[in-house]
C-alpha cells in the first residue's frame, strides 16, 4: 500500500495533491491518502474522488495550525499504523519543511523533487533533476521501506490521476499529538506582498515579456487573461521594470509553474524563463521573432505582432 | 545602531579563497606549534558555501601546497590530474602553428590540473577541522577604522528590499573587530579597493592591469584527447593590438576546462571578450575538439596581470593584503593560486607574530613585505615585472620583450616600463572608427549563436548557477547613470554591454517616446567578475557585494 500525504488548508485542497496521487498510482499498488489540518472535510471529499482505498483525515487539536513537529508526529503515527510500502508527498513548501525531518525520524530514505518513475526489473527508479534541471539523475532508494518521495509540482498531470468508480471512504483518525512536543509556535499567516499570488496553483497563465514594450500595453494581456480565466504573469524584465509585482515573475529567479495552458506573449524564451514553465501542458507562444527559443518548446506558435494577434484571440473568445 | 552585534577576534580573514584559506590554515598550524593563548580566527566568505565563487583555469604549481600541507596527497587533495602534455599554438583564422618548443614559463611538468572550486572546498575542510570559523554568506561591505588603523570590517545587512526598505527579514550586519585583518578578497576586492584608496597604498606604484577570463567546463567523449593535456593558444581571434589567449585543460572522464583570457586594456571600444570566446570555439581546431560535447558550467573572473610593479603596499596599521587582492599573479605563467597561497601563509606568519607581540602597527607588520621579498614570490615575479606592460606595444613587441626578459632577468631601459590603467587606453568611437562610428547596439564582429557550441550571454549565465534574490538593491552602483544614455553612448557606445560577460548591463529605450536610451542593470545576473568596476571608461561603476550568499555556483570550476 502506498500512502499519499496530501496538503490542504482550511478545506481547500492543494492541487499538487492530485499530482502526487497521479504519481503514486504509477507504482501499481493500492493507495491511501492522508490529510491533516483543520477543517479538512471539504478537501477530503474532493480527493476521495481518486481511485484510492480510503482517505484518512488526521485529527488532533495540535494540528489545527501547521507546525513541522506536529505534522511529523501525526504522519509518523499513521505510518506506524498503516505500514505503507512507500510514502508520497507533493513537493510543496510545507513538504519541504517537514518531510526531511520525518524521514530522519523514521530512519528511512527520502528522494525529493521526483519528476518521473521508472521500473527497472524488480526495483523502482526515481528520476530527479540535479544541477538546476540541467541533468536528470536516476535514483534508487536503499534501506528498508517505506521510502519517502516528494513529487515535483507539474511533473505529473493532476487530471491523469485515476478516479474511482465511487468515492473512496473517508476515515477520521484521532492521532495522539502531544502539544508539548511541538517546538514551533506559528504566528498568524501573512503575505509579504499585498497581492501575493501562488501562480503554481493557476490552471491557465498569460505571461508577458519584453515584446509588450510598455506598461500601458499590459491592458491587452490583462484582457486576454480575463477572457481565458487566466492569471497574469511575466518574465523577469517586466517585473524588474516594476510593471508587474515581483510575485508574478516566472523563471529561475521567480516562480516555477506548470499550468494546463501557458500563453507566452512577446517572451523570447531565455533559458532562465523556460526552466520556470517548461512543465506546462500546452504552451502557446506569440512572438514577432521566428528565431525566438520560445518556439522550440511551444506546442502552438504564432509568428506575428502580438498587438494584432491578441485582440483577434480576445475577439474570438468573447464571441 | 544599538542592535548591531559585534564579534572580537584576533585575526580576521576577509575572503575564503586560496589565499584566505591558506592564511587561516597557517595560523592554526602556528598556534598548534607555538602554543600560547587561544587564538581566535574568523574567515568571511560572501558565497553561500566555501568555494562557490572560485573560478580559475586552473593549473596548480604545487610548491606552496607542498609546504602548507606536506601530506596533501594522503589528505585527498582534489587534483584532477598531473600535467602530461604541454602544447602552445599560434592560431590563424583557420589554421594553427604549434610552437616547436614550449616556452619555459608555459611548461607545466610537475603541475596539476585542478578545479579551484573543489580545491578550495577541500582546503576549507582542513581549515574547519582546525576549529577555525568560516562564516559563509557574509560579505564584508565596510572597513572599520580607528583613525587610520584598520580594526575590522562590517558585514552586509540582510533583508533589505529593492528600494532600500527594510523587509520583515531585516538583519543588520555584524561588526567584526580584529587585531589584524588579512584582506584576501580577490581580484579588485571591494574591501581592498577601499583600503588602498583611503590609505593611498598604491602611491608610487603602477596602475594595476587586468584581464578577464571567460571559462566553460565541457564534457566531451573521453577518448578524444588524453587527460593531463594542457594547451595554450595565442593569436586568433585576437588582433595584434589585443593581449590575451586561450587555455584548454583536459581532465579525466572527458571533462575539459576551456577559456579565453582577454587583456582589459584593449583600445577598440567595440571589443567584446565574450564574442571573442565564441569565435575561438568556432575555430576548426577547437570546434572539432568540442564536437558532440556538452557545456556543463560557465563563469568569468577578472585577473590582476600588472605584476610586480602594480602590487600596492601590502601592509598598514592592522591590515595585510594577500593573493589576487594584492595582485600576486604571474601573468606570463598564467598562474596565481600558488602565489595566493604563499602570500596568505606569509601574511599569517606576520599576523601571528603581531598578535603575540600585542603590536599590529605597520612597523611590526612590515615583516610581511620583507618576507615576500625573501621568498619565491619575488624570485618569480620580479624578472617578469614588465611583461604585461610590454604587450601594450602590440603582440610582437610583447613576445619579443618576453623572450628577452628570460635572458636579461626583465631588464628594460625604463624600469618600471610605464603603463596606463586599462580603461584609460580605451579609445573613443570616433578615434577608433574615423570613417564613422558603428552602431553601438550591434556587434562589430557578430557571431552565430547555436546554443550547442556558441552561446549568448544570458544562456551562459544560466550555466553559471548564479542566483541573487531579486528584491534587494542593485549591487552595481552607477554613480551617474545619466551619462549612459547620453555621453557614453556617443563617446564609447556603451562598452559595459560588451565587457560584462553576464548580460548585467543593457541599454533599453526610455519608453517615453523620445527614442532616448537608458541603462538597465540586471544585477541578479552578476557573476562577480568585477570587470565593470575595472573597465568602465568613466570609472562610475562601483561593484559592492550583494546580500550574502548571492552569486554564482561554480561547482567543478
Amino acid at each position: 500500500m502506498i500512502l499519499v500525504v496530501g496538503e490542504q488548508r482550511d478545506g481547500r485542497l492543494n492541487r499538487a495533491t492530485w499530482e502526487a496521487v497521479a504519481a503514486a498510482q504509477q507504482l501499481g499498488d493500492s493507495l491511501k491518502i492522508a490529510l491533516a489540518g483543520s477543517k479538512a472535510d471539504g478537501a477530503a471529499a474532493e480527493i476521495a474522488a481518486a481511485d484510492a482505498a480510503e482517505v484518512i483525515v488526521l485529527e488532533a487539536a495540535a494540528l489545527a495550525e501547521y507546525t513541522s513537529d506536529g505534522y511529523i508526529l501525526a504522519v509518523a503515527a499513521v505510518v506506524e499504523q498503516e505500514k505503507p510500502a512507500s510514502i508520497v508527498f507533493p513537493h510543496t513548501y510545507q513538504t519541504r519543511d517537514f518531510a526531511p525531518a520525518l524521514a530522519a525520524r523514521l530512519g528511512r530514505a527520502l528522494v525529493t523533487d521526483v519528476t518521473a518513475i521508472k521500473k527497472s526489473g524488480d526495483s523502482t527508479v526515481y528520476v530527479r533533476p540535479v544541477f538546476q534541471g540541467k541533468l536528470n539523475a536516476d535514483v534508487e532508494a536503499l534501506g528498508p521501506p517505506p521510502h519517502l518521495f516528494t513529487i515535483q509540482i507539474g511533473a505529473f498531470r493532476a487530471d491523469a490521476a485515476k478516479r474511482g468508480a465511487s468515492a473512496a471512504p473517508i476515515r477520521k483518525v484521532n492521532v495522539a499529538v502531544d502539544a508539548s512536543a511541538i517546538r514551533q509556535k506559528p504566528e498568524a499567516p501573512f503575505q509579504e506582498a499585498k497581492q501575493a499570488v501562488d501562480l503554481s496553483q493557476a490552471e491557465r497563465i498569460v505571461s508577458v515579456g519584453r515584446g509588450i514594450k510598455g506598461q500601458e500595453h499590459l491592458k491587452i494581456a490583462e484582457e486576454l487573461a480575463k477572457a481565458l480565466g487566466a492569471e497574469l504573469a511575466a518574465s523577469r524584465p517586466i517585473c524588474d521594470a516594476g510593471w508587474l509585482p515581483m510575485d508574478r515573475q516566472i523563471g529561475s529567479s521567480g516562480q516555477t509553474v506548470a499550468p494546463k495552458l501557458y500563453v507566452a506573449l512577446g517572451i523570447s524564451g531565455a533559458i532562465q524563463h523556460l526552466v520556470g514553465m517548461k512543465g506546462s501542458r500546452t504552451i502557446v507562444a506569440i512572438n514577432k521573432d521566428p528565431e525566438a527559443p520560445m518556439f522550440e518548446i511551444a506546442d502552438y506558435g504564432i509568428v506575428g505582432d502580438l498587438f494584432e494577434v491578441v485582440p483577434a484571440i480576445i475577439g474570438e473568445l468573447n464571441k | 545602531m544599538s542592535n548591531r552585534e559585534t564579534l572580537d577576534v584576533d585575526v580576521l580573514i576577509v575572503g575564503g579563497g586560496p589565499a584566505g584559506m591558506s592564511a587561516a590554515l597557517r595560523l592554526a598550524q602556528l598556534h598548534k606549534q607555538k602554543g600560547g593563548e587561544p587564538l581566535t580566527i574568523a574567515v568571511l566568505e560572501k558565497a553561500r558555501e566555501v568555494g562557490a565563487h572560485m573560478l580559475s583555469g586552473a593549473v596548480l604549481d604545487p610548491s606552496a601546497l607542498a609546504e602548507l600541507v606536506p601530506d596533501f596527497k594522503a589528505k585527498g587533495a582534489p587534483l584532477a590530474t598531473e600535467v602530461h602534455h604541454d602544447r602552445v599554438y599560434f592560431l590563424t583564422r583557420t589554421g594553427k602553428l604549434r610552437f616547436p618548443i614550449v616556452p619555459p614559463p608555459l611548461s607545466n611538468h610537475g603541475n596539476y590540473i585542478i578545479s579551484l572550486n573543489r580545491f578550495v572546498k577541500w582546503l576549507g575542510g582542513l581549515v574547519e577541522a582546525e576549529g577555525v570559523d568560516i562564516f559563509t554568506g557574509f560579505p564584508a561591505v565596510e572597513v572599520l577604522y580607528d583613525g587610520e588603523r584598520v580594526v575590522g570590517v562590517r558585514t552586509g545587512d540582510r533583508g533589505v528590499g529593492k528600494h532600500g526598505e527594510r523587509k520583515s527579514t531585516f538583519e543588520p550586519g555584524v561588526d567584526i573587530r580584529a587585531k589584524v585583518t588579512i584582506l584576501t578578497d580577490g581580484v579588485r576586492g571591494n574591501v581592498t579597493k577601499s583600503v588602498v584608496r583611503r590609505l593611498a597604498l598604491d602611491a608610487g606604484r603602477l596602475p594595476q592591469l587586468y584581464a578577464i577570463g571567460i571559462k566553460e567546463l565541457w564534457e566531451i567523449p573521453a577518448d578524444r584527447i588524453p587527460a593531463g593535456t594542457v594547451m595554450h593558444t595565442m593569436g586568433y581571434p585576437l588582433r595584434q593590438e589585443e593581449f590575451g589567449g586561450a587555455f584548454i585543460y583536459v581532465m579525466p572522464n572527458g571533462l575539459v576546462s576551456i577559456g579565453f583570457v582577454s587583456g582589459l586594456d584593449y583600445r577598440d571600444p567595440m571589443f567584446d571578450p565574450h564574442i571573442v570566446f565564441q569565435h575561438f570555439k568556432q575555430h576548426p581546431f577547437v570546434a572539432s575538439l568540442l564536437e558532440n560535447g556538452q557545456l556543463v558550467r560557465y563563469g568569468a573572473k577578472a585577473l590582476p596581470e600588472g605584476g610586480w610593479h602594480a602590487i600596492p603596499r601590502v601592509h598598514a596599521d592592522g591590515v595585510l593584503i594577500a593573493g589576487d587582492a594584492g595582485g600576486f599573479l604571474n601573468s606570463i605563467r598564467l598562474k596565481g593560486i600558488h602565489l595566493a597561497m604563499r602570500t596568505g601563509m606569509l601574511a599569517a606568519e606576520s599576523a601571528f607574530d603581531a598578535v603575540r607581540a600585542g603590536d599590529a602597527s605597520a612597523g611590526r607588520l612590515k615583516s610581511y613585505p620583507a618576507a615576500i621579498d625573501r621568498s619565491d614570490v619575488r624570485r618569480e615575479l620580479y624578472p617578469v615585472r614588465n611583461v604585461h606592460q610590454s604587450f601594450s606595444y602590440g603582440l610582437m613587441s610583447g613576445l619579443a620583450y618576453s623572450a628577452l626578459s628570460l635572458i636579461t632577468g626583465g631588464w628594460w631601459y625604463r624600469d618600471p616600463m610605464p603603463a596606463h590603467a586599462g580603461y584609460e587606453r580605451m579609445a573613443k568611437l570616433d578615434e577608433y572608427y574615423p570613417s564613422g562610428p558603428p552602431d553601438p547596439d550591434s556587434p562589430i564582429r557578430p557571431v552565430k549563436i547555436d546554443r550547442q557550441l556558441t552561446f549568448d550571454k544570458l544562456t551562459n549565465v544560466h550555466y553559471s548557477g548564479t542566483r541573487h534574490p531579486e528584491d534587494q538593491p542593485s549591487h552595481l552602483i552607477v554613480h551617474d547613470a545619466e551619462v549612459c544614455g547620453t555621453r557614453c553612448r556617443i563617446e564609447y557606445g556603451n562598452p559595459c554591454t560588451r565587457f560584462c560577460p553576464a548580460n548585467v548591463y543593457e541599454i533599453v529605450d526610455t519608453g517615453d517616446g523620445t527614442g532616448r536610451k537608458r541603462l538597465q542593470i540586471n544585477a541578479s545576473n552578476c557573476v562577480h567578475c568585477k570587470t565593470c568596476d575595472i573597465m568602465d571608461p568613466y570609472q562610475l561603476i562601483d561593484w559592492v557585494p550583494p546580500e550574502g550568499e548571492g552569486g554564482p555556483q561554480y561547482e567543478g570550476m
